[in-house]
């Protein structure tokens, strides 16, 4: 199993995760990578992903687990010149295994494009979005695990996966905390997170040492 | 200040399917290339349509394969796009570069459908472009319409300083040169247009006079025509989201009711080696994972089993599906059905007797539709067929034909697998009278006759087990008849209509049948006298036009479809249609 940790950016950041998986589909068959197929009526290629990514948001640190023989360098360049704008692919990752993304994948950072403040979550954290049209309210003060300074900048550790935190719902809280204009689009995902016996593992590091 | 990009962010967001809307496909032409003149393709409909479509995709790539010439895209922006864009004050822009409409050499539409026509003034709203040619002065691009509509351009032919009548692969780049090198000295729109009207198929509304003809624009040599071997991959998922042959233009069928049919004459075919090749390429320089074959009737294809033959191993080593559309039933071989997934079978007897398949030249007998036994013994357990109501002559003895061609079905199917359980399911279009067809001079039953014959046929389904029934909306039926053989007054209509409020009219929940019958009776007209029978000595509105096929053999095959004689396909030997006076017919 090579797990491909790839970037959605630019105007790949609009493309939705269920268009994203035809997209690195099709990738993959340009690239001539000889990745294996299921064996049903409808094969389809043996392709995991990690947690989608909310429309508009963008990361450098997506994951991709492709179930093919060949090896680590070759995929990477192979699928880098096949990839369509913003969907490069930084680092390949060799796992005897596969690593269950979607399920094992817990928090991801993101950096909001503001000064760093040190925000209290002793009281929890409302936050307060729209959806299908109706105002919601929700606290998620649980869903934030992490309040970083990254280069002066606010990077806020979010729950990912099975208990989710979408970043841009946070937008209107944050905007009327600090006096921003900031929009999902400003907003950058750098790190995703594996859980490991109850301690937050950064996934390349877990990648790179997984047996 | 929010530059262009910041501010179309946040509209995107705030928008369904935003990449509908942000370009950066994969393949997509080299953008910074040296420009000399641009051209933008609009299809006045959404993305997903727009990018299924294979002459605006073939017509891009000849463009941008010339050196020094660039063509962009733009499709309609869906309803909430629209309106964002009104709000923020964004004008219509190119996907490629996010250029406004405006500042293009050339705007070209691609019109393939006569309720697409709000559609177009609804781009050139959103693009800040006055609706009529007259109220254009130099500072606009030269606005072109091509496409399937072109055979009656009348509607729509104020809306556009020139309409290319027939096959846009020559003429648009021909015209887009033309553009570009009178724009560098300084020429005048009308004298721009004057150039223009050289060129085959270029119709220019302002500088024509009574009494000229516009010939058809045909390309010559259709084997090694460009093609895009390099296909855009749609950023969602598209409507035909795969690699497309096109294996041969016109059909040999001469179905009198069929305007594809008569408008694509000569018949020209690609080489199996041809296609087979394209395929390959397509789905390697694109990724798709299916191949389909394009064509007015696929399975009468002169090359399909050496094409067959060429992709199958293909297919089989790179798990890629090839589907086979629009069989005729009497083509039909279980050879060709044994390496395809066998979800469902599609036919069209279009009409429920013999009587009027024979009316119609749907050269399809009795006999042939009892060999769709031999594709329930290959393994098929559903059905679609499709029919047309309102044909000419039709009676209800011809409806229940649909009903007994079902029951039929449903028993050799019984008789081959010994079990129940077909599905069938019968679509029923309505006929519309079209521009370029024998039938050109009918009457289309009226609003009230189309919801009888449809009710009458779905309560004699209903009693059939396992038959499902669609039909198309009278409505909108009436009103595409109309504008299809409709005069310059429809153009009043059409702006009055978008007006009021019309756009996107082929989408059920967004048609405003209130609103086009205002705009019609605003205009003084009738919508049901415009799909009266027409008398055979009127001048037509596209008469200027000459296709290759004459007046005169559209004419006899009318009277020979009012005798109920057929005409034989052409393949097997030459009618006469005349069309091979454009170009060689590559089947006789």
């Amino acid at each position: 199993m090579l797990v491909l940790k790839y970037e959605k950016t630019a105007r790949a950041c609009f493309i939705s995760h269920i268009d994203l998986l035809k997209h690195t589909e099709r990738t993959i068959r340009r690239a001539e990578i000889p990745v294996k197929f299921s064996n049903g009526y409808s094969p389809h290629a043996l392709l995991f992903f990690s947690a989608p990514l909310a429309l508009g948001v963008s990361s450098k640190a997506e994951y991709l687990a492709i179930d093919a023989d060949m090896s680590a360098s070759e995929l990477l360049a192979r699928y880098n010149t096949s990839c369509a704008e913003g969907l490069k692919a930084s680092k390949v990752f060799e796992c005897s295994k596969n690593p269950n993304l979607q399920g094992k994948v817990v928090a991801s950072d993101y950096i909001f494009p503001i000064k760093y403040h040190d925000i209290d979550l002793s009281n929890g954290f409302e936050i307060e979005y729209v959806r299908k049209g109706e105002t919601k309210k929700e606290e998620v003060g649980s869903k934030i695990f992490a309040v970083k300074n990254v280069d002066g900048k606010l990077c806020l550790c979010l729950a990912t996966g099975n208990t989710n935190l979408r970043p841009d719902r946070l937008l209107g809280m944050l905007n009327a905390m600090f006096g921003a204009n900031m929009k999902a689009t400003d907003i950058v995902k750098v790190a995703q997170y594996f859980k490991v016996d109850d301690r937050l593992i950064e996934a390349d590091e877990y990648l790179d040492n997984l047996e | 200040m929010q530059s262009f990009d910041d501010k179309l962010n946040s509209i995107l967001l705030n928008v369904e399917k935003p990449a509908r809307y942000v370009g950066g496909e994969w393949n997509t032409p080299d953008m910074t290339k040296h420009r000399e003149g641009d051209f933008c393709f609009c299809f006045p409909e959404v993305y997903e349509i727009g990018m299924s479509n294979l002459g605006v995709a073939i017509l891009y790539d000849i463009i941008n394969k010339e050196p020094g010439f660039v063509a962009e895209r733009c499709y309609a922006p869906w309803h909430d796009m629209g309106e964002e864009m009104r709000k923020h004050d964004i004008s219509l822009f190119s996907l490629e570069t996010r250029k406004p409409l405006k500042d293009f050499t050339v705007v070209g539409f691609s019109v393939g459908f006569e309720l697409l026509y709000t559609n177009v003034l609804y781009m050139f709203d959103l693009a800040g472009i006055p609706f009529r040619a007259k109220d254009r002065d130099e500072s606009y691009p030269i606005m072109l319409a091509g496409g399937p509509c072109s055979v009656n351009p009348a509607p729509f032919a104020d809306f556009f300083d020139v309409i290319v009548c027939g096959e846009g692969e020559v003429a648009d780049l021909a015209i887009l040169k033309i553009v570009t090198e009178g724009k560098k000295q300084g020429l005048s729109k009308s004298e721009i247009l004057a150039r223009i009207k050289n060129v085959q198929g270029a119709y220019v509304p302002a500088l024509h006079k009574d009494g000229e003809t516009v010939v058809k624009a045909v390309i010559p040599d259709f084997e090694n025509a460009p093609y895009p071997e390099h296909p855009l991959v749609p950023n969602i998922e598209a409507v035909h989201d795969r690699a497309t042959v096109e294996l041969y233009r016109g059909c040999a069928s001469g179905c009198r009711f069929c305007q594809a049919g008569f408008w694509y004459r000569p018949i020209r075919e690609r080489s199996a080696e041809r296609c087979v090749a394209l395929a390959k390429e397509m789905v390697e320089s694109a990724g798709f994972d299916e191949i389909s074959l394009c064509s007015l009737s696929t399975s009468d294809y002169t090359g399909l089993e050496q094409l067959e033959e060429g992709l199958s191993a293909f297919c089989k080593e790179k798990n890629v599906n090839l589907s086979l559309p629009s069989l005729r039933i009497s083509s039909f071989k279980p050879e060709m059905a044994k390496d395809v997934k066998k979800n469902s079978l599609t036919f069209a007897p279009e009409a429920g007797t013999q009587r009027l398949r024979d009316v119609i030249n749907k050269n399809v007998s009795e006999e042939e539709i009892e060999k769709i036994a031999v594709a329930f013994e290959a393994g098929y357990e559903s059905i679609k067929l499709y029919f047309m109501m309102g044909l000419p002559t039709e009676t209800d003895e011809d409806l229940d034909g649909i009903v007994e061609i079902c029951k039929k079905l449903k028993w050799l199917y019984y008789q081959k697998r010994h079990k129940r359980g077909l599905n069938i399911s019968v679509s029923c279009a309505v006929f519309i009278p079209k521009p370029c067809t024998p039938f050109q001079w009918e009457a289309q039953i009226s609003l009230e006759e189309m919801h009888r014959r449809q009710m009458y046929l779905r309560e004699r389904l209903r009693a059939v087990k396992g038959v499902s029934f669609s039909y198309h909306g009278a409505e909108t039926s009436v009103l595409e008849g109309a504008l299809a053989r409709g005069d310059e007054k429809l153009s009043y209509v059409v702006e009055k209509a978008y007006k009021l409020g019309a756009k996107f009219d082929c989408w059920t929940e967004y048609f405003k049948w209130d609103v086009w019958q205002k705009a019609f009776a605003e205009c003084g007209l009738k919508m049901e006298d415009c799909v009266g029978a027409i008398d055979t000595d009127k001048a037509l509105p596209w008469d200027f036009i000459d296709t290759g096929v004459s007046k005169k053999y559209l004419l006899a095959q009318r009277n020979l479809a009012y005798q109920g004689i057929t005409t034989k396909n052409c393949r097997e030997g030459c009618n006469g249609c005349g069309a091979n006076k454009l170009g060689r017919c590559t089947i006789c």
